[in-house]
């Protein structure tokens, strides 16, 4: 409940007045049907009464049959009202969480950056956020709207019925209503629980079964791939079972309550009229204003189900949050143990003694590794896959730490950086890269807002990119969704184009030439040290290419 | 489009059709039964005022009141369960028709779609007919008779309350109608906003390391802000329009209950004359009558609430639909193991032709590879050396010509036996969501004890498993640890030695690799020749087709 009560507050923190409007109308909507069904039963009722007695005449007819109208539209608008704006503010409520989400994602550490790119993490974060979007509007609005209508309909029906009546009929409400969504939301959870992780199996289990199909195939196991994607489905069906089986109580049990408290309103009203304490029109207006009330129980039913879902969605997402929140804290904590500066400022990079370890099994992958690169030379690091080349690169653009040894950038000290002054001074092209949804010159500007179309084309000229996108019709031409529509070679090097036109002072790239032809590889390296001859490049690789266009090689092992 | 949608959904639910009548048919009683209830009310609110109308004291009244209401519980919780039930059954038996229909689906032709949206719609989007046959089906029926009982009941007291209930009711379906259309598009529009608020937060978390590297984390926020506010917008506009349909429905229920109350009540003063038929209306039939008006219109709005989940359900159909409306080329057999000698056996084949559409046939030359033996198909990218692979392993059905592995032509009904006795080194590995263990140990007979450290040897592997944080046993996969293209493909090596398959099939083993590990794989590949292997590599590294024994050139050539 604290999770949930946690992403509430986020969200009502944001839309203070919609939520309160909405949940207003909300209120409004209840108590409409309410007094809409009883004052019409107590009118004819009342009526019938006075037509019996012959007093009909006398009857004032024109106040509670102007009442019964008004409510019917007044009602009606409220509804409209209440959807509008439940649903505007759902919507913002979703922007708002994204948001938070976003931001906190952007300071995870890289290392989780880097796991978070498999997309089944990505599907269930966005999937936890869509269960998310109801908690204000599906389960805490109409939890407190049900309330406050309860608290009124007391009211109303103590001062203008009977104190018992309201007593016994509002009692019945809350205590069934309350005691049947605290069990069935507590004997929910676990089931709904397991649903979701049925689900979440279940697709891992097709994605695998499709994905890996060729393997599964000549190694004879399709067969049993798909028996254990039916196993995950039978769990998935037998937790679906037990949650309905819920369902189906928490129906009993509330209509069990609505029955109880109308046959009560109903009886007690009827006593007391008999005894002449109270009008037969009074005991009417009791019995159709406990009728009405059922409406409350509706929306509260399915949030029971929903419940177990929303609970566990806010629980991942409450500590990722806190994730970020935590590593924003390491980060300025990290900051005060900032060295003087005791290098010259005209070496970008220096490597002093360096050594490091995999966080994961503690395996040395650099040790005692030293070297410095100067403005204008461009330095390889060649070796091996796997023997640590992007490990470096890693290293230097502050991605990870080492656990021995100094690295320096424009000769201050790596950990006495902020993380805007870094990226500002170093450009760094990771092995794989993502491109976004937009134009070409949008991209770039995502990287330089200050780069105007003349300075686009230049640096396209320099990463052999512009007849390209001359003929896909130039700097205002769209890409889909990561990068949709360009090779995979001329995604690589719009990406280098991105780097590159933040003018860093050092620049360190991932195999840039990765995926190109010779030809076109030798083109992007002149045009890399053309568009910036004053800057330092260190260039992890493996291609004769790339080695032969540095100046300098470093072999790592 | 919709109408074959709509014809899939009808035969989707055939199997359960009676059930669902039958839980329908519950739910109506169960509605029908307020009726009596009404009437038990009536009379005692009556009896208040005229003891001398009943004979029926309040007791009897409120118990009677009370004894129909649990019976109606009774029949919701009984429909309710049979719904289930029935859903629970279709969607269970589409979920497994699906997946075994797309599982024999070659994967040479596995489309255009990834296996990710497959997987979500196996996984996540068939639960939506859950929603519409538990929820649409049964409001469906309630309306078809509901609505007419109770109009012949207030017809039976009141011909002018009837004609209130009248007018009002079939107003409804005519503005769902005009404003039913209006919503359809909207929640269809509706759910594509909210699809590409998703994608955007998918493609913003996905791009999350480029965007701190671009020192870009500020303005890729606000970047966000705007499209979700443009979107927001968007789709409240169109929302305004659907929500229309459902204030139509309030606004009718909520007049015609009014007009109903006030016309009984000024009825009862006398005021009003006429629309009833004896005297005047006794307070029976007023409040009789006043009970049954909002159950005239509540299954139309059961029906109009859950409106979404048919729209839900025919999208889902209507993807079933076009799916089966692609072309299906299966593969051969059925993917399963059958226990085999392992050995190397001769590999041959005559007159082999394929063609994914007419202009692009191609004819495969004649070869005979010893057991034991290698052979290299090398020629130009999209020549179709993957493809003869991918025959060679009963991947496809090759569409003239015989495939001879051993003394055995390849076949359906043999391809799993002979299949068991072969292993494939494909081009770009995926591994299951499992153990290292469990991937390398794929292709192991079962019960065999395989000799993990001995193979990881051979394909010089063993030090991408001392990378791995847990060794064999750490989680590959989509949500397990990654590794790269060269250690991935010295793996699969590892479970080639593994398997000690008699035949070895290799898709561009050293595509995208450094020249050391290209090396390695090669060496890997020549160690399973010396082992007895028949190996089939289809290449364009020069390098390793000279070290085979023979090599086949596929050329260019026309239809």
């Amino acid at each position: 409940m604290r999770d949930v009560l946690t992403i509430f507050g986020i969200i009502v923190r944001q839309e203070k007045r919609p939520f309160l409007t909405g949940l207003l109308l909300a209120y409004i909507v209840l108590l409409a049907g309410v007094a809409l069904l009883g004052i019409s039963g107590w009118f004819i009722t009342a009526t019938g009464a006075a037509g019996l007695v012959g007093i009909g005449i006398q009857f004032d007819v024109f106040r509670p049959s102007a009442a019964i109208r008004f409510l019917a539209l007044g009602r009606t608008a409220a509804r409209y009202g209440e959807r509008m704006l439940t649903h505007d503010a759902t919507l913002k409520s979703l922007t708002v969480l994204r948001l938070r989400l976003l931001d906190a994602i952007s300071r995870l550490p890289f290392a989780r950056l880097v796991q978070y790119r498999g997309g089944e993490l990505l599907n269930r974060v966005t999937a936890d956020v869509d269960a998310l979007d109801g908690i204000s509007l599906r389960l805490i609005v109409p939890l407190i709207a049900a309330a406050l209508t309860y608290l009124t309909a007391f009211a109303a029906l103590y001062l203008f019925v009977a104190p018992i009546v309201a007593w016994f009929t509002l009692g019945t409400f809350f205590a069934g209503t309350l005691g049947t969504l605290a069990v069935a939301m507590k004997v929910a959870r676990a089931p709904s629980e397991r649903i979701e992780r049925a689900h979440q199996s279940l697709r891992l289990r097709f994605i695998d079964l499709f994905r890996s199909k060729t393997d599964l195939i000549v190694t004879g196991n399709l067969q049993y791939q798909l028996e254990k994607a039916d196993r995950a489905d039978l769990r998935l069906r037998s937790n679906q079972r037990h949650v309905d089986t819920i369902e189906q109580g928490v129906g009993v049990a509330l209509g069990l309550t609505s029955l109880f408290a109308a046959s009560m309103a109903l009886a007690l009203g009827a006593d007391l009229a008999v005894a002449g304490t109270i009008s037969a029109a009074q005991a009417a207006l009791g019995f159709f204003a406990a009728l009405a009330l059922n409406e409350t129980m509706a929306p509260l039913r399915r949030s029971v189900t929903e419940y177990g879902r929303m609970q566990s969605a806010a629980r991942r997402v409450t500590r990722l949050l806190d994730e970020g929140g935590k590593q924003a804290v390491a980060l300025s904590q990290a900051l005060p143990e900032t060295q003087a500066e005791h290098d010259a400022p005209t070496i970008p990079l220096r490597f002093e003694a360096v050594s490091y370890r995999t966080a994961q099994n503690g395996r040395q992958i650099l040790h005692n590794l030293s070297f410095a690169v100067s403005s204008g030379e461009r330095v390889s690091l060649s070796g091996p896959s796997g023997g640590g080349k992007s490990t470096v690169l890693n290293l230097a653009a502050g991605l990870l730490m080492p656990d021995e040894g100094r690295i320096d950038v424009m000769g201050r000290s790596l950990g006495s950086y902020e993380e805007r002054d870094l990226r500002a001074a170093l450009g760094f092209l990771p092995q794989r890269s993502m491109l976004m949804h937009g134009s070409i010159l949008e991209a770039l500007c995502f990287a330089n807002p200050t780069v105007d179309e003349d300075e686009a084309w230049q640096v396209l000229e320099a990463v052999a990119l512009d007849s390209v996108i001359r003929q896909r019709g130039g700097l205002e031409s769209m890409l889909g969704e990561a990068g949709l529509g360009l090779s995979g070679g001329e995604k690589r090097r719009l990406a280098l184009a991105r780097v590159l036109v933040r003018h860093p002072r050092l620049i360190l790239l991932d195999e840039p030439t990765e995926g190109l032809d010779r030809t076109t590889a030798q083109h992007v390296l002149n045009g890399v040290q053309h568009y910036l001859p004053n800057s330092a490049i260190l260039v992890a690789s493996h291609r004769q290419v790339e080695q032969n266009w540095a100046q300098k090689d470093i072999r790592i092992i | 489009m919709a109408d074959a949608a709509s014809a899939k959904l009808k035969d989707l639910l055939s199997p359960v059709r009676k059930r669902l009548q039958v839980s329908g048919l519950l739910a109506t009683l169960s509605s029908l039964l307020w009726i009596g209830q009404a009437a038990f009310v009536a009379t005692l609110i009556g009896g208040l005022l005229q003891p001398e109308t009943t004979q029926l004291t309040i007791a009897h009244c409120v118990l009677g009141f009370a004894a129909l209401g649990a019976l109606r519980i009774l029949l919701d919780t009984a429909a309710g369960r049979m719904g289930f039930n029935a859903a629970d059954k279709v969607v269970s038996a589409v979920r497994a028709r699906l997946a075994r229909y797309e599982a024999m689906r070659s994967p040479q032709a596995a489309g255009t779609d990834s296996s990710a949206a497959l997987a979500a719609l196996l996984a996540e989007k068939l639960d939506s007919l859950r929603v519409y046959v538990t929820r649409y089906q049964p409001a469906q029926i309630r309306v078809s008779i509901v609505p007419f009982i109770i109009l012949g009941f207030a017809f039976w007291h009141s011909w002018a309350v009837a004609l209130i209930l009248l007018v009002a009711g079939p107003l409804i379906p005519v503005f769902m109608i005009l404003v039913g259309m209006a919503a359809r598009s909207a929640s269809e529009k509706q759910m594509q906003e909210i699809g590409s608020l998703n994608s955007l937060l998918m493609e913003r978390l996905s791009a999350a390391v480029d965007i701190r590297l671009l020192g870009a984390v500020d303005r890729s926020a606000q970047g966000f802000e705007t499209a979700a506010d443009t979107l927001r917008k968007q789709t409240m506009r169109v929302l305004s329009i659907a929500f229309l349909s459902s204030t139509v429905l309030e606004l009718f229920s909520a007049i015609g209950v009014a007009m109903v109350a006030v016309y009984v009540g000024f009825t009862l003063l006398g005021e009003v004359g006429f629309g009833s038929y004896a005297s005047s209306l006794s307070v029976y039939e007023g409040v009789f009558l006043l009970l049954l008006a909002p159950d005239y219109f509540q299954p139309l709005r059961d029906l109009a609430a859950a409106w979404h989940d048919k729209a839900d359900a025919v999208a889902v159909a209507g993807e079933l639909a076009e799916r089966e409306a692609q072309p299906h080329l299966p593969i051969l057999g059925t993917g399963a193991r059958v226990a085999v000698d392992l050995k190397g056996v001769p590999v041959a084949w005559q007159g082999l032709s394929f063609s994914y559409d007419e202009a692009g046939r191609v004819r495969y030359p004649d070869a005979q590879v010893g057991a034991g033996q290698s052979l290299a198909i090398v020629g130009a990218s999209g020549i179709g050396k993957s493809t003869l692979l991918a025959l060679l392993a009963g991947l496809i059905r090759a569409e003239e010509g015989a495939i001879l592995i051993g003394q055995e032509e390849l076949a359906p009904e043999n391809a799993d036996r002979l299949r068991s006795n072969m292993e494939w080194l494909g081009q770009a590995p995926h591994f299951l969501a499992e153990s290292v263990r469990r991937n390398l140990t794929l292709a192991c007979p079962s019960g065999a004890k395989p000799d993990i450290v001995k193979a990881l040897q051979s394909a010089k592997a063993q030090g991408v498993i001392d990378r791995l944080p847990d060794g064999v046993q750490t989680r590959l996969g989509e949500t397990g640890a990654g590794v790269s293209g060269g250690e991935a493909r010295r793996l699969l090596l590892t479970r080639v030695f593994l398997s000690g398959a008699g035949v070895v099939l290799a898709d561009e083993p050293t595509a995208d690799l450094d020249p050391e590990t290209a090396r390695q794989v090669c060496e890997g590949l020549m160690a399973l020749q010396k082992r007895g292997a028949t190996l089939i590599v289809a290449t364009h590294d020069l390098e390793l087709a000279q070290r085979m024994d023979q090599q086949l050139v596929l050329e260019g050539q026309d239809a």
